[in-house]
């Protein structure tokens, strides 16, 4: 095996790609860097890039623009081979006329290693994944989650330093996806190498990843960590995008200390920490709501209560049981979609029917401000954050 | 009206097999019935006699005939199987655009527009000892002399039979090949293998079923042909069929008869022997 430095560190420089002149990038002008080490999921609907860059780092694809670094050295043109990087394809793509053995040893024979080392490895590396009894079966005698730990070990056959996995679990049926992405993670850990996931799957991401890197139209909206992008998401589309959290705006109102009153479109009052931000009465401000800190009561008949603050009302759209609670949408009439996490508990308390109106309340310091801002036609202009 | 399971499969394969048994079977029986008849100058007489095969076994002719067709056979694969496989990897893989493959694929097909007997016949005027080629060489001074081996020779037979069959080849190794997912060729580049490596290691295994079906198109019909060897060797090379033809102008229906049934078998030896190499129920399947 070569003598790389085994550094899987990995850096995306200003890197352009642009498959067709003219057409917008599929990935445009992005940094990212991810530690050597570490398990980095990218994340984002289909389309985003995510499996651009993905390609890009594998050596796949070039970048119109930019450099790729891995461990500091500048691999932007080198062929996929003298990276030091494995990919495990959707789907897998294991050769359907190479039995099992064959298609784990195949690196090495490419590499010039002897038929009885190759096949030694092969052989170490199935029983890690628990199919040595497999060996000479073709692919296609195998079932999807065998099929992926294969393709698992094939990838792994030459030492890599950085392991490349794209939509490695979307050929998975529910019960093995779940069972095969702590998998995924256990060996990383065990490995010590840089994994880069590719998935559009949120909770996915969320569980695996160190880091989570969302992006949309081949930009990152935020890289951080799993907990902080479900507890702390940047902007309104990772908000919607994770799910966990609704997005609340309003116009603000007035500003007292660390907290701005706002308006919503429906006419409810809501309560925003703005901290030291500067913000303008008229200023249209976006704020992240956690779904399991809401409560949810049936609104008595007559008019909504207006002096409530923190509150909203509205018709309840779908309920969906989820085991251990109960997730409840309601049209609040303004178009965004919001959504209450009820315990199973509370809500088999007093059960409500679909269509029955409720007020949904909640503590202000449940809500955190986003970085988005809209000035009100007339309104004073604000740098965004 | 209610069809029971039985009828029903029987009507479904009733007409195919009434194809097969009136269109094939049935010549097919004419023919080796025949084969054992006696015959005259005017007439063939019902008989049981085994003097043709007798006659074509120990004639050294029939082992010189069919050494003919077999090396004809022989070259003519190769030269179509180098070309077709060329050109349909050229389609499939390098092609990114699917209107120009499509287009290019066309471009393949336009010499079927006219017929076969068109086609190698316009190779006359072209090699000919006067012909376009050899004006072309002596002008540009590449030979002094007119080339002589151009025309009415092995080399003229191979060129048109090239021409005629190279298309069989290309167009079952293209299907073959469009069906391999690309991700395996970036895995296995992936994996460190070069561009050479990917062809013998990926293309090739995963073009084994047009691989063969090509080679059976080519290599019956060579077999089968009698035309082009005529034509084109001006007479100076013989093939199976060709002795065959020349005993039905002379009215010799048995021994050809004969002929034909031996040859037959030959034939399904070889694709019997293609088929072992290559499972193409199995590789269609998969």
């Amino acid at each position: 095996m070569s003598a790389t430095i085994r550094n899987g560190q990995i850096e995306v420089v200003a890197v352009t790609k642009t498959y067709h002149p003219g057409a917008p990038p599929a990935v445009d002008n992005l940094d990212l860097r991810i530690d050597h080490g570490s398990y980095c999921c990218l994340l984002g609907p289909s389309g985003c890039g995510k499996t651009t860059i993905l390609r890009m780092i594998a050596g796949h694809e070039t970048p119109t623009e930019g450099d790729i670094l891995i461990g500091g050295r500048n691999v932007t043109n080198l062929p996929p081979v003298e990276r030091g990087t494995a990919m495990m394809f959707q789907s897998y793509a294991l050769f359907p006329h190479r039995s099992v053995l064959d298609n784990v040893a195949f690196a090495l024979k490419m590499r010039g290693v002897s038929r009885a080392d190759r096949n030694a490895r092969a052989r170490e590396l199935l029983q890690k994944v628990h199919l040595e009894a497999f060996a000479n079966r073709l692919p296609a005698q195998l079932s999807g989650g065998q099929q992926q730990r294969v393709a698992l070990a094939r990838a792994l056959i030459t030492n890599p330093r950085v392991l490349l996995l794209d939509e490695p679990l979307s050929a998975l049926d529910e019960y093995l996806r779940l069972r095969m992405r702590g998998e995924l993670r256990r060996v990383q850990r065990e490995l010590g190498i840089t994994f880069i996931h590719v998935t559009h799957t949120q909770l996915e991401a969320i569980a695996v990843a160190d880091t989570v890197v969302v992006m949309a139209q081949g930009k990152i909206e935020q890289a951080a960590s799993a907990r902080d992008i479900f507890l702390a998401p940047r902007n309104a589309y990772v908000t919607r995008f994770i799910g966990g959290q609704n997005v609340i705006s309003g116009a603000v109102e007035r500003v007292s200390g660390a907290t701005a009153t706002a308006v919503t479109g429906t006419g409810a009052r809501i309560e925003l920490p703005v901290a030291e931000l500067r913000v303008q009465p008229g200023e249209q401000i976006f704020g992240s709501l956690r779904r399991d800190r809401i409560r949810v009561r049936r609104q008595d008949a007559g008019p909504p209560p207006r002096d409530l603050i923190n509150a909203l009302s509205g018709e309840v759209h779908a309920i969906e049981n989820q085991g251990s609670y109960v997730k409840v949408t309601i049209d609040a009439g303004d178009g965004e979609e919001f959504v209450a996490n009820v315990l199973d508990e509370d809500f088999f308390l007093d059960p409500i029917d679909i269509g029955g109106r409720v007020v949904a309340t909640w503590a202000a310091r449940d809500v955190r401000l986003l970085e988005d801002r809209r000035s009100q036609p007339s309104g004073a202009v604000v740098a965004a954050a | 009206m209610k069809i029971s399971p039985v009828l029903s499969s029987w009507l479904q394969i009733g007409p195919m097999a009434l194809i097969l048994v009136v269109f094939f079977g049935l010549p097919m029986l004419v023919v080796v019935v025949v084969s054992f008849f006696d015959f005259d100058h005017m007439s063939i007489v019902p008989a049981f006699i085994l003097d043709n095969y007798d006659d074509l076994f120990s004639s050294d002719v029939t082992l010189r005939l069919y050494l003919s067709s077999i090396k004809f056979a022989l070259i003519v694969w190769a030269i179509t199987l180098l070309i077709g496989f060329t050109v349909a990897y050229f389609l499939v893989f390098h092609v990114q655009s699917l209107l120009i493959k499509i287009g290019l694929f066309l471009l393949c097909s336009v010499p079927f527009w006219t017929s076969n007997i068109i086609r190698m016949i316009s190779w006359i005027p072209f090699l000919g000892r006067n012909g376009i080629f050899n004006q072309v060489l002596i002008a540009t001074h590449v030979t002094s002399k007119p080339l002589e081996f151009l025309l009415f020779s092995d080399f003229a037979v191979i060129v048109a039979y090239v021409h005629l069959f190279t298309l069989f080849m290309v167009v079952p190794i293209f299907n073959a090949m469009a069906r391999i997912d690309t991700r395996l060729i970036e895995a296995a580049k992936d994996a460190g293998a070069s561009r050479y490596a990917v062809l013998r290691e990926i293309v090739l295994p995963l073009s084994k079923s047009g691989i063969a079906l090509g080679t059976i198109f080519v290599v019956t019909q060579v077999m089968g042909d009698f035309f082009v060897v005529k034509v084109m060797s001006g007479g100076q090379s013989a093939s199976v069929v060709s002795a065959l033809s020349n005993q039905i102008q002379e009215l010799q229906y048995p021994p050809a008869a004969a002929s034909a049934v031996i040859l037959v078998i030959v034939v399904m030896l070889m694709v019997a022997g293609i088929l072992r190499v290559v499972d193409v129920r199995k590789e269609l399947a998969s």
